[in-house]
């Protein structure tokens, strides 16, 4: 059972101790949610975990081994991929390209373009509905369109842990449903999510169980049901 | 029915085609159509920065890294074949091999200490190489013969000048014909990808999966190879060194500046750069001799440049042949049902015609 957990992960820049003590784990299989304030240390989490920010103490076991001290494209290729919250794509590549670039090959001296590779990548275009895109630059996109290619190129790298920072930032509501209805089907066919995001009415309809943090603690977690009725977390977010 | 971007001869394919062609027609017919050894003996100091900025694009190009200190790694390609001719007897070519083979072992040490910091502070860490490998050369005197300099016995004894000047113009064509095809390989395969994707987004590609650190290593390595023979070869033909020239800052600034004027991201584009600034250095060299006004009618010459070409004369060139032909103005052009169809018909064909 591979599953995603931090012991005592802490980070702090400065003096603001930004994740203390953190000790989580989440849903193998399931839709993960990670909610909080701004500020609460949602992002810095996925950094630790990803390895692109080195916690000052504390570990992150996926599937019991101990990865914390890995290089980040190590653990993405122990299964863990992510999305960045202001969406990351290869500006002055092309849609297809940047998808091809999150392959991972056995042979690094063959042709970019191998024909398995480009129906693989053209494949998650497709599945994205951004497949008539594939020969444009990814800067001549529009955000909506961005965020769907830097999912696919996730997707692409095969992860069996998906991270997505924000995924309905600045997205229209259409796009919104299509994200969500992605993630559940993705998810039925094995993926793990955590997924930090704002917009609860997201969060309430796709998530199986949700984790809330305050000041870099999770201080409530349960399936949606329980969190919304929760008085610790209307207090952190309302300031009752 | 092939995919989309393979599908066309673009007028930009063409014309560089075209202009590839008479490229290799008039370098392989210059020597003999070159009317004083003197012009023959330029056109090799041009094809010397060509190899040179080649070379140099196999970090800048690829990875985006801008090093100003690849002038050091000519520098000991140089002096690394004149003393494994002069002191440890090798003969000339063996001497260049080894020497080239040397400067690439040296890099993995380099690179694994500079190519750890980004941007404006790899920069710096690149022209420190130069002032160290400078430093060294001058003051160890009893070694490399400090400022006298260091003679480089010739190849070839007994051939006459202008026959030794044919001979270096064709291997230099050979050896800028190897690394341009080495720099084509990295560029189509999956590695140039990898490399491509550290160019414009670096955290990303390590997100990803891509060993960055690694991928940066290797190809610096290669790019050291490339500009050891170089300096090597250019020691043979010159058979006199002296630290001040060969551990210069120029000489990297030259590599940055042309392959920056030619475009980067293309394979002719330190080639065309060097065309560019190496005639323009030896035309301003005699016009205005050895004052420091060819270094600003350069600097003149880069500004301009920058200012109306920032991605390189190749891009720009590319991009007028695709105004003149309206067809292929947009990249995401609007795709109508009839050819998603026929798109669509013509892959099954040949998912056909590669299942019968």
């Amino acid at each position: 059972m591979r599953s995603l957990e931090t012991v005592e992960l802490t980070k702090a820049f400065g003096g603001n101790v930004v994740l203390d003590k953190t000790t989580v784990s989440f849903r193998h299989g399931k839709v993960n949610a990670l909610i909080g304030p701004n500020g609460s240390g949602k992002t810095t989490f996925f950094n630790c975990v990803t390895g692109m920010i080195r916690p000052d103490s504390g570990r992150v076991l996926y599937g019991g081994a101990d990865i914390t001290r890995r290089a980040p494209h190590a653990i993405a290729r122990a299964g863990i991929g992510r999305t960045f919250q202001l969406c990351r794509v290869f500006p002055r590549m092309t849609v297809l390209d940047n998808v091809l670039a999150a392959a991972r090959p056995a042979n690094l001296f063959r042709g970019a373009r191998g024909r398995a590779e480009v129906d693989r990548a053209r494949g998650w275009l497709t599945k994205l509905g951004i497949e008539h895109l594939a020969g444009a630059e990814a800067r001549n996109l529009s955000w909506g369109q961005q965020k769907l290619l830097e999912l696919a190129g996730v997707l692409m790298s095969e992860p069996e842990t998906v991270l997505l920072d924000e995924p309905a930032g600045g997205v229209n509501p259409a796009l919104l449903d299509r994200i969500g209805g992605l993630v559940r089907e993705l998810n039925a066919e094995g993926r793990t999510f955590v997924i930090v995001e704002h917009n609860m009415d997201l969060v309430m309809s796709i998530s199986d169980h949700i984790v809330v943090f305050d000041r870099g603690r999770p201080i409530a977690e349960g399936p949606p049901a329980a969190i919304r009725s929760d008085e610790r977390v209307l207090g952190a977010y309302l300031g009752v | 029915m092939p995919s989309v971007s393979e599908r066309l001869v673009t007028p930009g394919r063409a014309a560089g085609g075209v202009a590839l062609v008479a490229f290799a027609a008039v370098a392989l017919a210059y020597p003999s159509i070159a009317p004083n050894p003197y012009l023959l003996s330029v056109g090799i100091v041009v094809l010397n920065y060509a190899v040179l900025s080649t070379s140099w694009n196999f970090v800048g190009g690829f990875t985006g890294y801008i090093s100003l200190g690849h002038g050091a790694l000519a520098g000991l390609g140089a002096y690394g074949t004149g003393l494994l001719v002069t002191k440890g007897g090798l003969p000339s070519f063996g001497a260049l091999v080894v020497a080239a083979l040397l400067v690439a072992a040296l890099a993995v040490p380099i690179g694994y200490a500079a190519l750890r910091v980004r941007g404006a502070s790899f920069v710096i860490v690149s022209i420190a190489l130069v002032l160290v490998t400078l430093l060294v050369f001058q003051s160890w005197a009893s070694f490399t013969g400090g400022s006298r300099g260091l003679n480089v016995p010739r190849p070839f004894p007994g051939m006459l000048r202008p026959e030794h000047h044919r001979v270096f113009f064709y291997l230099f064509l050979a050896l800028l014909a190897v690394a341009l095809l080495v720099w084509w390989l990295i560029d189509r395969s999956r590695f140039g990808l990898g490399l491509k994707a550290i160019r414009e987004d670096e955290d990303k590609a390590e997100a990803l999966g891509t060993p960055t650190f690694a991928y940066k290593l290797v190809v610096f390595v290669v790019s050291a190879f490339f500009t050891g023979l170089a300096g090597g070869l250019y020691a043979l033909w010159f058979g006199d060194l002296d630290p001040i020239f060969q551990f210069s800052i120029l000489t990297g600034s030259y590599m940055v500046l042309m392959a920056l004027l030619g475009g980067v991201r293309n394979l002719f584009g330190p080639l065309v750069g060097a065309l560019v600034v190496g005639v323009a250095l030896e035309y301003f060299k005699v016009e205005f001799g050895n004052t420091p006004l060819h270094l600003v009618a350069t600097g003149v010459l880069l500004a301009l440049v920058v200012l109306f070409m920032p991605d390189g004369v190749l891009p720009a060139l590319g991009s007028l042949l695709r105004r003149l032909d309206r067809t292929t103005d947009s990249s995401i052009r609007e795709v109508t049902a009839a050819e998603l169809a026929a798109q669509r018909i013509g892959g099954e064909q040949h998912a056909q015609s590669r299942n019968g």
